[in-house]
């Protein structure tokens, strides 16, 4: 027998794999420590990696691949370690389990906790596979190098596969504190890497939500009440549906009491043999709904709330100085109001989820976010056992924040225990659009006056937005979380001697939910626009206004207290803006009819600075290029990087040009993608980034390219002689 | 009713209503999944497939008004276009990739007719095809990429 498992696993924690060495890293954020079990939320996450007596090595990634690449970065920073052939590299997906430590794939967070365990899971195996092959030669192992997927011993001109090694490897015990490679011999980390799935998608061959078909499948098309908190009365079936042999029937879903949280919303599912049936179907349901509360809400009404709760004195987050005082003392005052309006994240792939009730345990295959909390959200519902719920992610078509609240995946389970077959629910664009998480609508109130060096000597700012913790957490929790307002907010990097940094929340009757970047978008729009008008008023170049404020300024402290060694550092703000000013040509002569806006910020431990160029002679200002710095620290797929911030130039003109959702009576007004504008290939620029080499640790890649984006639109229709644009969407 | 059609090439026999969208044909009752639903509206492009070369919205497309005609999908792109996929892996184009199948086939159906596009053409033919991930700089450069390769 040439199986082993490693004896210091705990047999709960491992693939069960023939002809394999199995290493499970279990590390705690600071460090290596394959001793673990009990599934305890204090350990943090781990991976498994195994290599096969073929040589295959196969790391499963826990994490969930929604197009940030993930999935490739967690073989690299292994392969790296390891000293693996990438070509000899596959990756598993792995399903919810509490084994594997936080699985929640959002805030950009995969790579900065999970690159050392990830690295010393590598070099754990690298160095039983070196024991292993100096046990056999009767050597030290440190006369041996493992390199290209095999151990060498240089003096002996003598190697073994990697391959060949895994029995006797397998049967060490694993190391505690593996010796990791030092950062000038990487050549894995660091480097671009094609993503793994790239010929799978361009083949048409991968696998997303709705892509699975189980036997006895049925598909159930969703009809979801018109006002969140109504639930289906009466549902009247139209006689050609029931004539339709392929139409099963239909299920109403109540509205869930209580917080709303990740539940379903009132619905009716048709349940149909296939999808087109129920689509049809669901067409022709006459459907009666009971009354909400949310039924009066309107997304006009409820920005002119917003606009109120920024008029008057919030609750109190910073305070030095008397800025009020000398705010209604002086002679002269900037004060500027910003808003931005309702957001959906609309991936490109309606929820889907497919789920199979069998008595009392059921299996899930869906495109979620965070696999773990979906379990656990099934278990709570259900009252499943923890160990009769599995939930396995496809790939994720899309999902930039949406597929992290499993409420679809829930009515999945609820219809197929009703059914007791396996069910398919199938989100159509309108129930997307209808019943997203939304990104909150916001108002921002900045008022300065300045010195006579044209400097703040007074700054006041206010927010005002519906707190996600009031859809996610419980109802009352209107008032804006510390860690929202650490988006952009109380972080800020504009500081003066008299400010004051003040928020108000108030409660929405839609769902609000984090979308890519969350309240960094609103955040980094207010400030930078502001910092542009203060710099014109200063008759200061933009840039020079930025520099002139950070100067003597170190670090920025915001509300919450920053994790060690992620500390929000001046200068590398101010290297990125630097780095944009030369890569763009900020200070050369434009041709006419051509302008430049800059925004520069930092989220997810990130510093992202933007210049877009825009085209004056066109009425809509088209953006024809875009200059991109990040600096995420130590990053691992140098093209994942570029990537990133290109999707987020996208990602971000969306929400900067056209994209808006708006509310009447309760019910969205926009339901595809002809109300709900998404940028399209004519709006896309020529993108270029550079990537800021640095060895600091390792921060967040999928969502700080976003902010900066909106903020230096505007900024660059007013220098191309438009209005000074101060609402988003700004075309 | 039953319907004849050819998909990729091979003659299929299916007894479904003739209003029933190629699209959820295609990936309900011939299990070809690889054309996404993303829309359902003709305003995405995620359901992009060929009808006798010409790019299509499955999803609007009624079997009826296909019956009879030569429909290839992107599981059919591998053999007609090789050089297309492998130009999309080179440059890393795909994100999440949900869109991709619809972006290939609109940029096959593109090549087909125009072997050298502008940027301004590309632009213009691939309009219909959103990409959430705004992988759209990689989708002009990966159709440069064929049509160089083609010269
Ligand atoms: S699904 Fe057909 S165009 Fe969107
Ligand atoms: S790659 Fe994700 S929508 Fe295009």
């Amino acid at each position: 027998m040439n199986s082993l498992h490693l004896r210091n696993l705990s047999r709960r924690n491992f693939l069960v794999s023939s002809s394999a060495l199995v290493v499970g890293s279990y590390a705690y954020t600071t460090g290596f420590n394959p001793v673990f079990a009990n599934g305890t939320q204090s350990l943090s996450p781990s991976v498994y990696l195994e290599v096969g007596a073929d040589g295959t090595v196969t790391v499963t990634c826990h994490r969930s691949e929604m197009g940030q690449g993930i999935k490739t970065a967690v073989a690299q920073v292994v392969c790296e370690e390891l000293e693996a052939d990438w070509d000899q590299v596959v990756v598993a997906q792995a399903e919810g389990d509490a084994k594997y430590g936080d699985q929640n794939t959002d805030g950009s967070r995969s790579i900065k906790n999970f690159f050392v365990p990830l690295r010393n899971a590598g070099a754990a195996a690298r160095e039983m596979l070196v024991q292993a092959a100096a046990d056999s030669w009767g050597v030290a192992p440190d006369e041996c190098e493992a390199r290209e997927h095999a151990v060498h011993h240089e003096t002996s001109a003598r190697s073994i596969p990697f391959g060949e090694l895994v029995n006797a490897a397998s049967k060490l015990d694993v190391p505690t504190n593996p010796t990791l490679k030092a950062r000038e011999n990487w050549n894995h980390i660091g480097k671009a890497r094609i993503h793994v799935d790239a010929y799978d998608v361009a083949t048409g061959t991968a696998t997303y939500g709705a892509d699975v078909t189980l036997p006895n499948m049925a598909i159930a098309v969703m009809v979801h009440a018109p006002v969140l908190g109504s639930s289906p009365l009466e549902v009247k079936v139209p006689d050609s549906a029931n004539e339709n042999a392929r139409f099963i029937g239909i299920e109403k879903i109540n509205a869930a009491p209580g917080p709303i949280g990740f539940n379903p919303v009132g619905s009716v599912a048709v349940i149909a043999e296939d999808t087109y049936t129920g689509i049809r179907v669901a067409k022709d349901l006459e459907i009666t709904w009971s009354e909400s509360p949310n039924r009066t809400f309107d997304s006009d009404t409820f920005q002119q709330s917003l606009r109120d709760g920024v008029k008057s004195t919030g609750k109190v987050w910073h305070e030095v100085g008397d800025a009020d005082a000398l705010l209604s003392n002086a002679e002269e005052k900037i004060d500027a109001v910003y808003e931005t309006p309702f957001l959906s994240h609309a991936p490109m792939e309606p929820p889907s989820a497919i789920a199979n009730v069998v008595d009392d345990s059921v299996e899930v295959l869906a495109p979620v976010q965070d696999p773990q909390t979906t379990r656990n959200t099934i278990v709570g519902v259900q009252g499943f056992a923890i160990e009769n719920v599995k939930v396995t992610p496809t790939l994720l078509g899309g999902a930039f924040g949406r597929k992290s609240k499993p409420d679809f995946v829930l009515e999945a389970v609820e219809l197929s225990k009703r059914l007791k077959r396996p069910i398919r629910v199938q989100w159509q664009r309108e129930n997307d659009l209808q019943y997203d998480y939304f990104h909150a609508p916001s108002v921002q109130r900045y008022e300065a006056t300045l010195g006579e060096d044209g400097m703040p000597i007074a700054w006041r700012q206010r927010t005002a937005f519906p707190s996600i913790m009031s859809t996610v957490a419980a109802p009352n929790m209107v008032e804006p979380a510390n860690w929202e307002l650490d988006m952009g907010f109380t972080n800020t990097p504009y500081r003066c001697e008299n400010q004051s940094i003040e928020a108000t929340g108030l409660k929405a009757g839609v769902r609000i939910g984090w979308l890519r970047s969350v309240c960094n978008i609103f955040h980094a729009f207010g400030a930078n626009v502001f910092i542009d008008e203060l710099a014109e008023k200063a008759g200061m170049d933009p840039i020079d206004y930025r520099l002139a404020m950070w100067k003597g300024m170190d670090t920025v402290q915001g509300a919450l207290p920053s994790e060690p060694g992620h500390e929000f550092k001046i200068e590398r703000l101010r290297n990125v803006l630097n780095r944009v000013r030369a890569n763009s040509n900020w200070d050369e002569k434009l041709a006419a009819g051509r302008a430049l806006g800059v925004a520069v910020h930092h989220s997810f431990l990130s510093y992202v600075a933007t210049v877009l160029e825009v085209d004056a002679s066109d009425p809509d200002y088209r953006v024809t290029d875009a200059h991109v710095v990040l600096d995420c620290g130590t990053y691992v797929n140098a093209d994942t990087c570029v990537a990133q911030m290109e999707g987020a130039v996208v990602f971000g003109l969306s929400a900067a040009q056209r994209a808006k959702l708006t509310f009447k009576d309760g019910a969205i007004q926009e339901n595809n993608f002809d109300g709900y504008l998404i940028a399209r290939m004519p709006d896309a620029p020529s993108i270029s980034v550079e990537l800021v080499n640095s060895e600091q640790l390792p921060a967040g890649v999928g969502e700080p390219g976003v902010p900066p984006v909106a903020p230096a639109l505007s900024n660059a229709i007013y220098r191309a002689g438009g209005d000074r644009r101060r609402s988003l969407p700004l075309i | 009713m039953a319907i004849t059609m050819k998909v990729n090439g091979m003659e299929h026999q299916l007894d479904v209503d003739e209003d029933t969208p190629l699209l959820w044909v295609l990936r309900d009752h011939l299990s070809l999944v690889g054309t996404k639903f993303g829309c359902g509206r003709g305003l995405c492009g995620a359901c992009t497939v060929q009808i006798d070369g010409t790019p299509t919205r499955s999803c609007l497309t009624t079997v009826a008004a296909v019956s009879g005609r030569n429909i290839s999908t992107i599981e059919s792109l591998v053999e007609q276009q090789p050089d297309l996929i492998d130009a999309w892996v080179e440059e890393n184009v795909a994100q999440c990739g949900y869109c991709q199948s619809g972006q290939l086939m609109s940029a096959a159906a593109l090549l087909a007719t125009n072997a050298a596009p502008s940027d301004e053409e590309i632009d213009s033919a691939m309009a219909g095809n959103i990409c959430r991930c705004g992988t759209y700089g990689r989708i002009r450069k990966a159709i440069h990429r064929t049509a160089e390769g083609r010269q």
